[in-house]
């Protein structure tokens, strides 16, 4: 292998879908959340619990930083000069960004997280040895680690007959993260396959967008030109496999956070907007 | 999504054993051999019903598998909630799935509680309430359709009329205002059409009007129209929806109704507002107000009046509101009167509040709960008025303040009957323990208080067998106490689902989607999850009423803090405090987990000496409670704010012994108009004990430092960017 083979392949490699590089996706799922609608009130998160089976890890676990919620809502407070937050609350739910370059993949001493067809950064559990140098390369801190086998206590009888038999309980010593409801895209691809027809936007969602009350949460496929996703990534000019936006209007809201380390996430953020008095 | 909503009835209805739930048949591996007809092995089916997690009645569809119901999300036909819940009904399962759960009806007998079938509790009902008479109370939260009907039908029975409706979190302030100054209690409040929502401690993306979803689809519309709506929240301790806010204000409790009247003082004579629609005495009392001498009094800036009354000037559109922390003082009805005068000032009635037309079914219409009748039911006891009484949805022995003495007057009542599907303070207390169903395994109709501008009765359909075989729901309990009082009225009907169903039966013939078939009707129905309800047109009528003063309470130097007990979306009132999601789930503001704490201002902290994590106590003259301190700048300095939800003494394995119960160290005092408990009206003082405590939250940064998270941007760059 040449030197300008190795080259050509790593431009082509660091490319996004829409600049013909070297991801061949069938689908690229991917979110836009528009910052000024969401409120923090936790249904995205609390949804998230009761789809993917997240274990309750109770206080002190809690304060050694093993919780498990795959979606968590921010807060931040900013003017942290003034005497009074007059601005309210920033609130930002973060979850995995499914980036197309992650960095959590090549870290991966068992090639237990990959990239899927789908441009998912897909996490396979019986792969997983536990060495958390996914987590420790990831820039979100969206990746948890099973520190116990929380289904011990998690899921007393009969809290376990909630748990959704459409994928698993994690055991421990398993890295764990979100999936983009990856069940959901199962679920709905198998149906679109068995009625000969596209996966239609929309007909499914991920549980956190399917809750939010106020719709901040936008999911669906990238490659599908007229989806709402797509639609919205468009209108902010956000384009994916850059690690720098080329906007006709900079000041259009969409980015993506971390942007700058091209790691190229699959979410794109709406800025939140406030009105001086 | 499912077509066919006679499968719902079929899943509860059938007495046929169980070949259906794995768990119930695990030796019984044969199962598959012989599925109903409507279980496709490993294929989800949607069911709809309704949500009871508050009074809200949002629509849901619960996703049901093998006969177990996994999910909840809302009902997009639903023009509440539009397909959409939040966390609490997200939670929903878990209560259903609690492991707590009671499962026998108990009697309490010297003491110990004894188990025995339902023939027995009943016996032991029957025997008191036949002597009882019009001395039988229920004592309930929210409630409405059906139930609220035989619950009327049972009091009636006995010559009573002791119904006592309690919601700690609730608007009986406020809809007692828009009683009197608009003719109805509940118009519908168009939040999606303001231009600008002045809210005093509104707390409407959470607590306020028990209808988080359906005010957050509107918050969307609000925030996405052309005009891109602004939100002021003007509140004691930032709220949820206060985080939202454009601009945040804190106000020092008790003064936002003379806030209010400078508002409308600087309307009127600096932006030349109409008065006609006012009373000369109301005018009278504005003019009194001017914009210096209320700064003076509550310590909000002249210039940051004079800048509210401008921008309340300048929008077309405005919605003013106010929520429990203007509410719940002795001059709440007076500051609840004082900013609704602002809504006739700026003509949004008509326009932003509007009218939602007379409900046709007033029997099924929501009896909305306040804490006056937590006052006037301890007043009953204690006078031993009562000699039976029904608890239900309520925990009153966990809500009531230390002062009010319930404990005491429960102990007046004869025979005390609890309705619950857990064991709580109040079930602690009871003599008779009946297990309820929970509302994934239940019928009924629900009326939400808070009605979109399509009225809807919400249809609840049982999404899976019981699982406990000796659980009752609310409806089928009332239908055997109505057995008991009136056998031939109401011995025709085998159970709840029979009324249910002979109900909908004698609607008008315009609510059957099928003309020809009622079966037919009666499953689209379920399928559907509500029925659409018109009504009749009842417009708003604006009364020129007196507005009388609302005073600020003096300062005590004794107890110169302002007690804040705030209520949260997720743990409500307490009663989901033993679901640990909603426990994990990060407060919205504060971001701490499975506990109580104390907010209070960086610099009321520093003035004491206390630092983030200090175990204080905070003392009322009816007790004292010991908790850590958290420093938050979302707060008033005078105040000190402590979430109410946690302090259960017994409430199961997740909520018993976390926190504390801000409710139990209130004063007494009452709104001197309506008769509700003043909760915002306690004072207290706060001193530093020598202990320290870790405070478990979520993140560890309270700001981005300087990394680009969250970005905020002024909306006049969006308006060029996005022509918003």
């Amino acid at each position: 292998m040449s030197l300008s083979n190795v080259l050509n392949n790593w431009s082509e490699f660091r490319k996004g879908a829409e600049e013909g590089g070297h991801h061949k996706y069938e689908h690229k799922w991917a979110m836009a959340i528009n910052l000024d609608l969401c409120i923090g009130c936790n249904a995205c998160s609390t949804a998230c619990y009761a789809e993917n089976n997240l274990a309750v890890v109770g206080k002190e676990r809690f304060e050694k930083g093993q919780a498990m919620h795959w979606l968590r809502v921010e807060r931040y407070w900013d003017q942290s000069e003034k005497e009074f937050p007059e601005q309210g609350a920033s609130y930002l739910p973060m979850m995995c960004q499914q980036c197309n370059s992650a960095t959590c993949e090549p870290v991966c001493p068992v090639a237990a997280t990959y990239h899927t067809p789908d441009g998912l950064n897909a996490q396979v559990y019986n792969r997983c040895i536990g060495s958390r140098y996914c987590s420790n390369n990831c820039p979100f801190r969206v990746r948890y680690f099973n520190f116990y086998s929380y289904y011990e206590s998690s899921w007393p009888e009969p809290l376990h007959m909630q748990l959704n038999p459409d994928l698993t309980v994690r055991d421990k010593g398993v890295m764990e993260k979100c999936t983009f409801c990856i069940q959901r895209i199962r679920t709905a691809k198998d149906k679109a396959k068995m009625e000969d027809r596209k996966v239609i936007d929309g007909e499914f969602q991920t549980a956190c967008a399917q809750a939010c009350p106020t719709s901040a949460i936008v999911f669906g496929d990238s490659m599908d030109e007229n989806s709402q996703v797509s639609q919205l990534w468009k209108k902010h000019e956000v384009k994916m496999g850059l690690y720098k936006q080329n906007k006709t209007e900079p000041q259009k809201r969409g980015y993506r956070i971390f942007e700058e380390l091209n790691v190229d996430p699959s979410i794109m953020y709406l800025e939140r907007v406030r009105e001086e008095a | 999504m499912m077509g066919w909503g006679g499968a719902g009835a079929a899943l509860s209805g059938c007495d046929l054993p169980t070949t259906v739930t794995l768990e119930e048949g695990k030796e019984d591996v044969v199962s598959y051999l012989m599925p109903e007809e409507y279980v496709i092995p490993g294929v989800g089916v949607w069911y709809a019903s309704t949500c009871t997690q508050c009074a809200a009645a949002c629509g849901t569809h619960g996703r049901v598998r093998e006969g177990r119901v996994l999910k909840m999300e809302g009902n997009p036909v639903s023009p509440l909630n539009k397909g959409k819940l939040c966390m609490m009904g997200q939670a929903g399962v878990q209560g259903h799935y609690h492991p707590d759960r009671i499962t026998e009806p108990q009697i309490r007998k010297n003491g110990s509680l004894t188990r025995v079938s339902w023939d027995q509790a009943f016996a032991t009902i029957q025997e008191k309430v036949g002597a009882a008479g019009e001395k039988v109370a229920w004592f309930t939260g929210s409630i409405s359709g059906h139930q609220k009907v035989l619950l009327d039908n049972h009091l009636g029975a006995l010559g009573s009329n002791n119904h006592f409706v309690h919601e700690v979190l609730n608007t009986a302030v406020w809809q007692a205002v828009s009683k009197d100054m608009l003719g109805d209690a509940s118009p519908n409040l168009r939040i999606d059409k303001s231009d600008l929502v002045l809210s005093f401690g509104a707390d409407f993306l959470g607590t306020w009007m028990s209808s988080p979803v359906h005010f957050a689809t509107q918050y969307a519309k609000f925030r996405t129209k052309k005009e891109r709506g602004m939100l002021v929240q003007i509140e004691p301790k930032m709220t949820l929806t206060g985080g939202s806010a454009d601009w945040w204000l804190p106000s020092k409790p008790g003064s936002e109704g003379l806030i209010a009247l400078a508002l409308a003082n600087e309307l009127i004579t600096t932006y030349s507002k109409d008065t006609t629609a006012l009373s000369d005495e109301t005018v009278a009392l504005i003019k009194q107000n001017d914009v210096a001498s209320v700064a003076k009094a509550t310590g909000m800036s002249a210039e940051q009046i004079k800048k509210l009354a401008a921008l309340a000037a300048r929008k077309k559109n405005v919605l003013a509101l106010a929520g429990a922390p203007v509410e719940g003082h002795t001059n709440g009805y007076a500051a609840v009167s004082a900013i609704m005068v602002l809504n006739v000032l700026l003509g949004s009635v008509g326009k932003t509040i509007e009218s939602g037309g007379a409900f046709p079914f007033a029997q099924l219409q929501a009896r909305s709960g306040n804490s006056g009748d937590l006052l006037r039911f301890t007043e009953a006891a204690k006078a031993s008025k009562l000699d039976v009484v029904f608890f239900h949805g309520s925990n009153p022995v966990y809500s009531a303040p230390n002062s009010v003495g319930m404990e005491a007057a429960l102990k007046n009542v004869g025979l005390k009957v609890a309705i619950s599907q857990f064991n709580n303070e109040t079930t602690a207390m009871a003599d008779v323990i009946l297990p309820e169903s929970s509302y994934l395994e239940d019928w009924g109709t629900h009326v939400g208080s808070h009605q979109a501008e399509q009225n809807v009765i919400g249809m609840q359909q049982p999404l899976m067998e019981k699982l406990y075989e000796n659980t009752k729901g609310l409806g089928d309990v009332l239908l055997a106490l109505l057995k008991q009082a009136k056998q031939a009225e109401y011995g025709q009907y085998a159970d709840y689902y029979a009324y249910l169903r002979h109900a909908f039966s004698s609607m008008p013939a315009s609510y059957k989607s099928d003309p020809a078939s009622d079966e037919h009707s009666w499953n689209n129905v379920l399928a559907n999850g509500v029925i659409n309800v018109e009504t009749t047109d009842q417009p708003l009528s604006v009364a020129k009423v007196a507005l009388s003063a609302p005073a600020i309470s003096a300062d005590d130097s004794q107890y110169p803090l302002h007690l804040v007990p705030s209520g949260r979306l997720g743990l409500w009132d307490g009663r989901h405090a033993n679901l640990p999601w909603l426990q994990e789930a990060p407060d919205q503001i504060s971001k701490v987990v499975w506990d109580s704490w104390a907010e209070l201002h960086p610099n009321t902290a520093k003035k004491l000496g206390i630092k983030s994590g200090n175990i204080i106590k905070v003392q009322s003259k009816q007790g004292e409670v010991k908790l850590k301190a958290v420093l938050l700048k979302s707060t008033h300095p005078d105040v000190i704010a402590i979430p109410m939800g946690q302090g259960h003494t017994e409430y199961g394995r997740y909520a018993t012994g976390l926190g504390v119960n801000p409710l139990k160290i209130l004063a007494t005092e009452t709104e001197s108009k309506t008769g509700e408990l003043a909760m915002y009206a306690t004072r207290v003082k706060v001193s530093k004990t020598n202990d320290d405590d870790v405070v478990v939250k979520m993140g560890s940064s309270d700001t981005q430092m300087g990394r680009k998270f969250v970005v905020t941007v002024p909306v006049a760059q969006v308006r060029r960017t996005e022509g918003v």
